[in-house]
């Protein structure tokens, strides 16, 4: 067999390039429920660069799979913003799928449940990715990080291109700097808390054990004297 | 049949009418109607059974498929092939002149005698090309001047031919009056005749009118060239050349099959990964195990289900292997904290619990650092909960020997470590939850 060395589809080896995304919806009630469709919110769902930078330049679309219900629900858009606005009554899965401009990366999907309604809080802020907003409505956002690992040439040149058109940051509705460090340092600080649980649990196994076989030793004296 | 003779040898022959298109069609139509209402199927019966009954003409069904369709009187047993029966029309020998001659030359053909236009119906088909002229003061104007140094003579010679066999440009050179002229090659004429033609045209601004011919001659001399080339390989040389087509698709596919077999093999590196951690603890443990269940059998009554369970934590097999997003490709950071497929229900249960209880955001800002460290403290719980759960199995078999003892011996009781007994109620409040 030859040997073609370092080819392997002209992808750039040990080359990896993040791009953090923001996706999410944003829903404001009518106050009422509307006659003629029985529709009581309007929302927009849509998919936005972390960084203010023109997500164009390597996104060829943005495909946003809505419930059936809804007359075409595949909408494609083809440049930013990358966004649908529709009225509605309930919530439900929306599929956010994004294709790249370079025919060999297969398309990523993000899973985003359309948010309508404040979620009851449960045990404080945990659990509530929603934001209330008096002005703008009921905000729900996740943060996403695009993974490329060892991309095409060309699309490392998009990616680049790209970096250099970013101008700062967007202002997010949602503060994820904030929540990134929260979060990691209670993942940190849960960590160390389990890992003392499994230190004592396993003293504790450990003496179970030897409790057991001692057990085990003194019925096995007991049950022997009277045979 | 003797219709038909005496037809031939044109002997009283019947006075039958003349059958016309029209006539022959209405008849074939009328017969075809006939035979539609004649046998209709019988509702309920199938077409193929029908089939088999009948036929137009009731006759028996044929042995072997024919061309021509059934039902409509046709195929090969038409008794007489339906030939119109027609009285022959005269022919004669007639003179005619060809309007494409100038020479009024008379030749003959032969032609209906109904046949009355008198004009040769193939002269349409004699072309007449338009070759430009130009007058003295013209070619002087324009012409004159050219790279390829054509002089008037050559010029007029070229014009000429280009009349004579209506610019046939092979012809054309081939008749080339190389003595006088030179030598000149088909695509020198084609040149000359095509730039002559446009500088005519821009200086009578017919430009508009008619569509102006450019004819790339270095172009075509390029094609000949290599066609030349290619007409003139050896038999070696086309064999190389195959041979050469060959070895490169078998590159080809190998390059392929070689890039189809390192996917797999990473597919098989990172399950492989997840099944090392297993095959380097299980196979020994188990054999290790069988050993000590043998031993155990001789010595104790009853072996300790809990031991297997406090192996494996001991020895670190549990917790969760998350995959390895390896290779190429883009993907979503979120993927990296998917839990692997083949954990099973409980243990997923289990964490979720786990997550709840130490208040942990399920779906975290997947950031790397945050992934890495996510997915470590979950593997974390589920060891957690596998301690948990290996302790009050313990417990509940540390009672369940205080039982045996006690009844065996009334009024002497065993001592449960105080430090286990706390934890007691607490994992079965878990293990009810």
């Amino acid at each position: 067999m030859t040997d073609f060395g370092g080819d392997s589809g002209g992808r750039l080896k040990g080359v990896t390039i993040v791009k953090p995304i923001v996706y999410g919806n944003i829903a404001r009630s009518f106050g009422k429920k509307r006659e003629e469709d029985g529709h009581t919110h309007q929302w927009k769902v849509y998919l936005k660069p972390y960084f203010n930078e023109d997500m164009s330049i390597y996104v060829k679309k943005v495909h946003f799979k809505l419930h059936e219900s809804y007359a075409n629900p595949n909408r494609i858009v083809v440049k930013p913003p990358y966004e649908i606005t529709e009225t509605g009554w309930g919530e439900f899965e929306v599929i956010i799928k994004i294709y790249f401009n370079d025919q060999s990366e297969r398309p990523v999907t993000c899973y985003h449940i359309l948010k309508l309604f404040q979620s009851p809080v449960v045990d404080g802020e945990l659990t509530s990715s929603t934001t209330m907003d008096t002005k703008k409505g009921l905000v729900s956002e996740s943060y996403e990080e695009i993974v490329f690992q060892e991309p095409t040439q060309i699309l490392q040149h998009y990616l680049l291109l790209s970096e250099q058109s970013a101008n700062g940051l967007l202002t997010h509705d949602t503060d994820f700097e904030e929540k990134k460090t929260k979060t990691l340092d209670n993942i940190v600080n849960v960590k160390q808390k389990v890992k003392a649980e499994i230190v004592t649990l396993k003293d504790k196994l450990k003496l179970a054990r030897e409790t057991i076989s001692k057990f085990k030793a003194e019925l096995a004296k007991v049950q022997k004297q009277p045979a | 049949m003797s219709a038909d003779v005496r037809d031939i040898l044109d002997m009283e022959r019947a006075n039958t009418p003349e059958v016309t298109r029209d006539s022959f069609l209405a008849t074939k139509k009328r017969n075809f109607e006939r035979t539609k209402t004649a046998s209709r199927r019988p509702e309920g019966m199938h077409r193929e059974v029908f089939a088999l009954l009948y036929t137009d003409k009731k006759d028996a069904p044929p042995l072997l498929p024919t061309d021509t369709a059934l039902g409509i009187g046709s195929g090969y047993k038409e008794t007489k092939a339906r030939l119109g029966m027609k009285k022959v029309r005269k022919w004669e020998w007639a003179p005619f002149s060809n309007p494409a001659r100038n020479d009024s030359a008379v030749f003959h053909h032969w032609k209906r005698v109904t046949d009355n236009s008198t004009d040769y119906p193939f002269a349409k088909f004699n072309k007449q090309l338009e070759v430009p002229s130009y007058t003295m003061t013209e070619y002087n104007a324009h012409l004159r001047n050219n790279i390829n140094n054509w002089s008037k003579v050559q010029t007029d010679h070229l014009f000429d031919l280009a009349r004579r066999f209506d610019l046939r440009f092979i012809v054309m050179a081939d008749r080339w009056n190389r003595q006088q002229h030179g030598a000149k090659t088909v695509e020198e004429l084609k040149e000359r005749y095509y730039e002559v033609v446009a500088l005519l045209a821009k200086a009578k601004n017919q430009t508009s009118e008619k569509k102006v011919f450019v004819y790339d001659a270095e172009h075509e001399r390029r094609r000949k060239e290599q066609l030349e080339k290619l007409f003139k390989r050896t038999t070696q040389q086309v064999e190389e050349e195959n041979m050469l087509i060959n070895e490169m698709k078998k590159i080809e596919a190998r390059k392929k099959e070689r890039e189809r077999k390192t996917q797999d093999l990473q597919k098989l590196i990172s399950q492989a990964d997840q099944q090392n951690e297993h095959a380097s603890n299980t196979p020994s443990t188990r054999k290790y195990e069988k050993k000590l269940h043998k031993k155990k059998v001789h010595q104790q009554p009853r072996p300790s289900r809990v031991d297997s369970v406090v192996n494996a934590i001991e020895i670190g097999s549990s917790g969760i292997k998350f995959a390895d997003l390896r290779g190429s490709g883009v993907s979503l950071r979120s993927q990296k904290m998917k839990l692997p497929a083949n954990i099973g229900q409980r243990k997923v249960k289990a964490l979720e619990q786990a997550i709840q209880e130490f208040k942990v955001d399920p779906a975290p800002p997947p950031t790397e650092d945050i992934c890495t460290s996510f997915n470590e403290l979950r593997s974390d719980m589920v060891l957690l909960c596998e301690l948990r759960t290996a302790l009050s199995t313990c417990v509940y078999e540390m009672e369940s020997l205080k039982h045996q003892y006690e009844a065996a011996c009334p009024g002497k009781t065993l001592n449960i470590p105080p430090s286990l007994v706390p934890i007691k109620t607490e994992a079965l409040d878990n293990s009810t939850n």
